[in-house]
């Protein structure tokens, strides 16, 4: 057993209002840089829908992640050993600076610069990449709220396997339905944008899990840009280097919780540490697809039992860590409540980014004008929410429904239970009913409840100690160092070597 | 191809199994105040400026450095000089030092084409019997060098068959089957027994084909004329004495028997005219560039989606349903 610490994430859907606060806050840190302006290290999907870039989920198109082919071991899907070299001049999976948006400003100067004329001036849109005029067309949330849209909605990856009645239902007014996704860099355990890079750039941090890029190493391959299927490495055209979310490292290494975190108004973000089996990586993602989900479960050890503490102890992972994973919300939304489900797991990478599903509106019919919706109680059941289970199955499930409609059922048990307990119009045996049903007790619905609702910021971000002057001992001897402390000649990323 | 009925033997030299050679190289040392600086700055790049010195030296093997006076003699002599074993395109050196005394012996080595030019009867003598192929300085040469050469000939002179008497290349006539084989070893058809390079590479040929042949060395078309004859032909080939060929050669002899065809093909085409290097080059630039199109037509087919957008053909799929 090899353990490792790994800083993971809990995104809890049914609270996310679709703001993008969190992406204007990454944004304004990280990414208001020339060659930087398209990218979204954190951005906010509305799905249905074909997110940013369009259609990312769809490997077809992108050739992201790991592929499964039959016995044998996993295999990247984008590029190789072989196949880098005839794709020196062009990687073929790469999505187009269309498929990302063209990035534009306006021009604000000409309502106060522009000559005296018989129209009002107005403030054109300027591409940020070209400086040209531009007719706007995309953008990275260019269908925000449009459920239902033919163009965005209608091609999610995630339909596939749905009826075409229920894709009709997914179009149609008073019955189409969105939620929204937002989505950071997952941190994946098997990540393939660190197995793609032929220079060796990616690396996935030993004490935290975070997976960065080394501005200095990286040679404009953009093997990662193709291989990640989630489309969260980026090629700065400016620098000639790939940048990527990096989890707000600094910010973490003070204490403090990621931008995004922070920022999050719907207070949706949880953020902990988790320890993990290392060796068996490699057995995980090799498991057939509706195996994947409790494979990646089984990979995360329980940080209360002693004997794993021991053991932790002895791979080298300092106490503070440890106590720290025993606070960690993520390990109660993934392992004790296993409400929050990894995405897309059938890429392989072993995300360490958990959402926990969405609850979604009733089903409504529509007749002769009137819309009625088919409900029996209080609460509708979860086959009956509008945004069909298969559909969830696809995006969280790996396709499999299964542990989708677990964590769907114990969301909706809770909600049963704190209606009893606050409201009373719903007796206490109907709730112990679903609770029953769901696989959840009342202690447990009411931790849910408590984490989910009346979480505080302690709560939600349990930051482990990152002990960066041990950490950095193990590149670099600190003595050595002594004389040469200060800030040094540090110098941004250039194109070439 | 060995044929069992030989005539006459000519006798030319063979070239020995190549010693040992060990470069050496030296920075010179500062000759003055000024110049010191910018040595100090070169010591900084030594490595670096060593590293590719080395390299240019054994890419252009310079042929100065023999270790001794044989190995310098079978480096710069044996192609046209033996000793007792008849004259190439220079005297036989047997004995050489009895028709001349020592020191004007040394004075041509150090500058023949001075001497001859100097109107000495002996050197014009020797110039004619020649045909007028003056001997080049020997590369490298200094007095000390020279007197330890007319040492080794003396020496060699004494024996009864000196190492230095050369091969025996064959006078049979030149067969069809020689001249096809001399064909194909100079098309790089037929390789080398020892490895060395096809001459094709290098020499162009009268009917050469396709994009004609090297431009680097001359045209062979009329080179038994221009060498005079079988006899120094093959004493040429033997051991190549040009700075571009003897590195390339020395390692990589060629054998009697692939001499006696190349002879016998140089041998033939005496009569045709050299190819017109021009057109060569011009066809040459033309099928380069018609290549580059090629290739760029290839490389467009292999990656014609680099510019195919997912979002913009969803957009058209979209709006061509509307319209139709």
């Amino acid at each position: 057993m090899n353990i490792r610490s790994q800083v993971s994430m809990v995104f809890h859907l049914d609270k996310c209002i679709g703001c993008h606060t969190c992406s204007i806050a990454c944004k304004n840190i990280w990414t208001d840089r020339k060659g930087a302006e398209y990218m979204w290290w954190n951005n906010v999907e509305t799905k249905p829908g074909t997110g940013y870039p369009t259609k990312w989920e769809d490997q077809e198109q992108y050739h992201g992640g790991w592929e499964k082919n039959g016995d044998q071991p996993i295999n990247i899907k984008s590029t190789g050993k072989a196949r880098v070299v005839p794709n020196i001049f062009h990687n073929p999976y790469m999505p187009s600076m269309d498929d990302y948006y063209e990035p534009w400003t306006y021009d604000y100067q000409n309502l106060f610069n522009a000559k005296e004329g018989s129209d009002q001036p107005v403030a054109k849109p300027i591409s940020m990449i070209t400086g040209e005029d531009i007719a706007v067309e995309a953008g990275p949330n260019w269908d925000d709220d449009l459920g239902g849209s033919e163009i965005y909605a209608a091609n999610d990856p995630n339909l596939d396997g749905l009826s075409e009645q229920q894709r009709l239902q997914l179009s149609s007014v008073e019955r189409l339905v969105f939620f929204y996704l937002p989505r950071i860099c997952n941190h994946c355990l098997n990540p393939c944008c660190v197995a793609s890079c032929p220079s060796g750039a990616l690396y996935k941090r030993g004490e935290d899990g975070i997976v960065l890029i080394d501005q200095k190493k990286c040679r404009a391959w953009r093997s990662c840009v193709a291989a990640c299927p989630y489309k969260k490495t980026y090629f700065n055209w400016f620098t000639g280097k790939s940048e990527k979310c990096i989890l707000c490292f600094p910010r973490l290494e003070t204490g403090q919780a990621p931008a995004c975190f922070h920022s999050c108004v719907g207070r949706i973000r949880y953020l902990g540490v988790l320890l993990y089996d290392a060796d068996r990586l490699e057995e995980v993602a090799n498991l057939p697809d509706e195996e994947l989900v409790e494979g990646h479960r089984s990979l995360i050890l329980n940080p209360h039992d002693p004997e794993i503490v021991r053991k932790a102890q002895s791979a080298g992972i300092p106490d503070g860590v440890i106590e720290s994973a025993q606070q960690s919300p993520v390990y109660k939304f993934v392992m004790d409540w296993k409400i929050a489900l990894p995405p897309h797991i059938e890429y392989r990478t072993l995300p360490m980014l958990f959402y926990v599903p969405p609850m979604s509106p009733v089903m409504a019919d529509f007749e002769q004008g009137l819309a009625s919706h088919q409900m029996e109680g209080l609460f509708h059941g979860i086959d009956q929410s509008r945004v069909p289970m298969k559909y969830f199955a696809n995006l969280f499930g790996g396709g499999h429904e299964g542990v989708v409609r677990y964590a769907m059922g114990k969301q909706l048990a809770v909600r049963w239970h704190r209606r009893a307990e606050t409201v009373g119009d719903v007796d206490r045996a109907t709730a112990d009913k679903f609770l029953r049903e769901a696989d959840c007790t009342i202690e447990e619905a009411e931790a849910i409840y408590k984490l989910t609702s009346l979480c505080t910021f302690e709560e939600r971000f349990v930051i482990p100690p990152m002990y960066r002057e041990e950490a950095i001992e193990m590149i670099r001897e600190p003595h050595e160092q002594r004389a040469e402390a200060g800030f040094g000649f540090v110098g941004g990323p250039r194109r070439g070597l | 191809m060995d044929t069992p009925e030989r005539g006459r033997k000519l006798s030319v030299f063979s070239p020995a199994s190549p010693q040992s050679k060990r470069i050496r190289l030296f920075l010179p040392a500062p000759m003055t105040k000024g110049l010191s600086r910018a040595f100090r700055f070169l010591e900084i790049l030594q490595p670096g400026l060593l590293a590719i010195c080395l390299g240019a030296a054994t890419v252009s093997q310079i042929p100065v450095l023999g270790q001794d006076t044989p190995d310098y003699f079978r480096q710069n002599c044996i192609s046209c000089h033996t000793i007792g074993g008849g004259r190439l395109t220079g005297p036989d050196l047997k004995d050489v030092s009895k028709r001349q005394s020592r020191e004007w012996l040394v004075d041509f080595m150090m500058n023949p084409r001075a001497v001859i030019d100097s109107g000495d009867d002996y050197a014009r003598k020797i110039f004619e019997e020649s045909r007028n192929v003056p001997m080049p300085t020997p590369p490298g040469i200094t007095k000390d060098r020279a007197e330890k050469l007319l040492d080794l000939i003396e020496a060699e002179s004494l024996l009864e068959e000196s190492q230095f008497r050369g091969m025996q290349i064959s006078t049979a006539p030149f067969t069809d089957a020689d001249r096809l084989s001399g064909r194909n070893i100079f098309l790089g058809v037929q390789r080398l027994q020892a490895g060395g390079t096809a001459c094709i590479s290098c020499h162009s040929m009268h009917d050469a084909p396709a994009l004609g042949g090297g431009q680097l060395g001359p045209d062979l078309t009329n080179v038994y004329e221009r060498l005079k004859g079988r006899a120094a032909l093959s004493a040429w080939l033997v051991a190549p004495g040009t700075a571009t060929m003897q590195p390339i050669f020395r390692n990589h002899p060629l054998s009697s028997e692939e001499i006696n065809s190349l002879a016998a093909y140089f041998e033939s085409t005496t009569a045709e005219r050299p190819a017109n290097s021009s057109t060569g080059r011009v066809a040459f630039l033309l099928s380069g560039l018609a290549g580059a199109v090629l290739g760029v037509f290839f490389l467009d087919a292999i990656w014609n989606r680099r510019f195919h957008s997912v979002r913009r053909s969803l957009v058209e799929a979209n709006t061509s349903r509307g319209e139709s």
